[in-house]
């Protein structure tokens, strides 16, 4: 591997920064993602930081079933981000559509159907812990992947 | 001047969600506000029609994750008054336990947004942290932190034991200490005050005229309650007050919700000394006869109403849910008019949007003539610049 | 019976006052009627000058061979419910946005949902459905199927890079 790219891989291993995408989610993942950064979970001592702009983030978390309207402008968020890059379908309604599935407002195949998904993690909805060990499992994939 | 097209496509990376508010400027001075909006559509009603009774109370508790109680025991309401069933009484008062602890979880959320949209980021790490233990409450009584599915056809699904009892009193008197502090921060500390008076003002003959609901409406001084104005489940046997205030501005907000919390804390102890005996539910038959029923809940937002009709079968043929936020809508728009623009993303969190609305606030400045799209974390981190200019910083307070 | 002396009380005055039909009690704190769709913005003036002044919400309805809308207003202690029909072949109703300001989105979502023209609405955006959605395409009817229009709107296939 070139230097640059074990740099890339080294900061993005200990560091990685997350943008939130909400879409069409009934807040319940979000508050959880949003727990996640407070106190009694605290993922900034992991390095994770929420960023606002998808220009400075690794990892796009995603939650909600992914309603159509929405789905043009995650494709393009997702394309504004610098690689390497990675997608984190959060709850059930990211991994399959959950209760929305079969609604007139979602994309069927909810988020799969629109960006290649790196990491599922489900619950309805998801436990900070479980956001906290899903971007733990893709870190050491990235890892395993670069030796 | 010319007309420059704003781009309202996926161009804009601080979109998250697609409500945005229409801002005309003159200067900093909001002289109109247009609301645009286009929530999460996921065609729920039209969903609820193809799935029973029992699937659509796990429907209708994802309209809103926060407040997700108020919908399931709304809707299960109305489907016990056309089914014609007694819904036993300690069933009732599991479920209005469930109700104020919904209510603590969500004011503290509140809290803590709006101490971050002031930019008074250790508040929103404090209620946040506090929050917790009322997440704690609800795991041990119900088994999730968040959708805590506690409704059934016909009463509760879950008992509660004496254990569990005093593990929620322990914490609740924890809140209550921490409350003081949040009360006495909200009401003596200068900054929080510099922040939020007269910002988003809302006089009583406006809150009346545009149906104006919860807080939002209590903070002009509308004292209107549901549990009070016509109360349901067993809210009739409570003791608690109906906080109103009078400044008709954010600062009132806060104050009112801080208040109900310690009316909540009070309601959660008296339900847990006073729980009736009995069974906690009743065999219902899924096929509902033909009817039609409305009923309302205060959810931490407003006034939930629903209504309902079924048709002979175990599906119902019609249902309608007006979360609170739609009827507080057309009043954050007299709130933002006459504004500041630093205002905004304040005044707007002040009605407790209960989806996470204006990601997107497009601002036009019609002496230049410019047009220009503001994110949401933009618009936030301008307004509290432009305060901290004048004076108003919370990296000072502890 | 003199425990639902109110409720009594509004019954009477909506059948003399607007002909309502079908006027019921059904219980504590309920009154349901039946009004033309004519008479609306005035029995809505007339209700909240009594009192009834929080329009809580507007249920739009498809029966068949009518639309319609019950209108939920309530002075927070009585919730009283007005229908009104309009045939489907063309589904017309009265805007009560004089009266009730706040009315403007629930009028606009009958408009969206079930196609029923509101007359003195304001231009503005549609709600809730967004842009793109085809505007005579009504979900709320009962005839408008949901796997129809998946099947006519398969899986979204983002741009090709």
């Amino acid at each position: 591997m070139k230097i640059i790219d074990k740099l890339i891989t080294w900061s993005l291993l200990k560091s990685p920064w997350i943008l939130h995408f909400n879409s069409g989610a009934c807040n319940g993942c979000d508050i959880e993602i949003v727990d996640a950064l407070t106190p009694k979970y605290d993922v900034e001592r992991f390095g994770m930081l929420l960023k606002a702009t998808p220009r400075h983030a690794d990892v796009l978390v995603v939650s909600g079933p992914i309603t159509r309207q929405q789905a043009k402008r995650l494709r393009t968020i997702y394309d504004q981000m610098p690689e390497p890059k990675f997608v984190m379908a959060i709850g059930a309604c990211g991994c399959s559509g959950g209760v929305f599935d079969g609604c007139y407002g979602v994309v069927p195949g909810s988020l799969s159907s629109v960006l290649p998904v790196s990491v599922y993690i489900p619950g309805c909805p998801v436990r900070p812990e479980a956001i906290i060990d899903g971007v733990v499992k893709m870190i050491q994939s990235v890892e395993a992947a670069s030796k | 001047m010319s007309k420059i097209t704003v781009p309202f496509g996926p161009q804009h990376p601080a979109l998250k969600e697609p409500e945005n508010f229409m801002l005309v400027l003159e200067g900093e001075q909001i002289t109109e506000a247009g609301i645009n909006l286009g929530y999460n559509h996921r065609g729920m009603e039209k969903a609820a029609e193809n799935r029973t009774y029992i699937q659509n109370l796990y429907l209708i508790e994802r309209v809103c994750g926060i407040c997700s109680h108020s919908h399931t025991t709304t809707y299960i309401t109305n489907v016990e008054e056309l089914a014609k069933c007694e819904t036993p009484k300690r069933a009732l008062a599991i479920r209005t336990l469930f109700a104020e602890l919904e209510r603590v979880h969500s004011h503290l959320l509140w809290l803590g947004v709006a101490g971050y949209e002031m930019g008074f980021e250790t508040l929103f790490m404090y209620t946040w942290r506090d929050r917790e233990q009322v997440l704690d409450c609800l795991e041990l009584l119900s088994g999730n932190r968040v959708h805590y599915s506690i409704n059934t056809l016909g009463g509760v699904r879950r008992d509660i034991s004496a254990e569990q009892k005093a593990g929620v009193i322990k914490r609740i008197d924890y809140l209550v200490e921490r409350t003081n502090y949040y009360i006495k921060l909200a009401l003596e500390e200068p900054t929080v005050a510099a922040r939020t008076a007269n910002v988003g003002k809302l006089p009583l003959e406006v809150a009346i005229e545009r149906n104006a609901v919860g807080p939002t409406a209590r903070a002009s001084g509308l004292a209107r309650d549901v549990r009070k104005d016509e109360p349901y489940l067993i809210y009739n046997e409570l003791d608690f007050k109906v906080i109103t205030h009078n400044t008709n501005d954010v600062f009132g907000r806060l104050v009112v919700r801080a208040l109900e919390l310690v009316e909540s804390y009070k309601m959660i102890k008296q339900i847990l000394n006073n729980l009736p005996e009995g069974p906690i539910a009743v065999k219902v038959n899924m096929r509902i006869a033909p009817g039609e029923c409305v009923n309302h809940y205060e959810a931490p937002r407003g006034e939930d109403i629903h209504y309902l009709k079924s048709n002979g079968t175990d599906k119902p043929e019609r249902l309608k849910v007006r979360a609170p936020t739609l009827a507080n809508l057309q009043s954050v728009q007299y709130m933002l008019e006459g504004g500041w623009l630093a205002d905004v993303p304040l005044v707007i969190a002040a009605i407790d949007p209960c989806m996470s609305c204006t990601d997107r606030a497009v601002v036009w400045d019609p002496k230049k003539g410019k047009k220009q799209v503001y994110g949401w974390e933009e618009l936030r981190k301008m307004s509290i610049e432009q305060y901290k200019r004048r004076g108003v910083d919370f990296s000072k307070l502890s | 019976m003199s425990e639902f002396e109110k409720e009594e009380k509004i019954k009477a005055d909506l059948e003399k006052k607007f002909q309502a039909a079908n006027a019921q009690v059904q219980r504590k704190a309920r009154v349901w009627a039946e009004i033309e769709p004519a008479k609306l913005p005035e029995a809505m003036a007339w209700l909240k000058a009594e009192g009834y002044n929080h329009l809580a919400t507007v249920t739009g309805f498809d029966e068949g061979e009518n639309l319609g809308a019950w209108y939920h207003v309530t002075d927070t202690h009585l919730i009283v419910n007005l229908k009104v029909k309009t045939p489907r072949a063309n589904p017309v109703l009265p805007s009560v946005l004089k009266t009730f300001p706040g009315a403007l989105s629930y009028e606009r979502e009958l408009e969206d949902m079930l196609g029923i023209k509101v007359e003195g609405l304001p231009p503005g955006r549609r709600y809730p459905l967004d842009e793109d959605f085809p505007k005579d395409e009504y979900p709320l009817r009962k005839d408008w199927k949901v796997e129809e229009y998946i099947a006519k709107n398969p899986l979204f296939k983002p741009e090709a890079k």
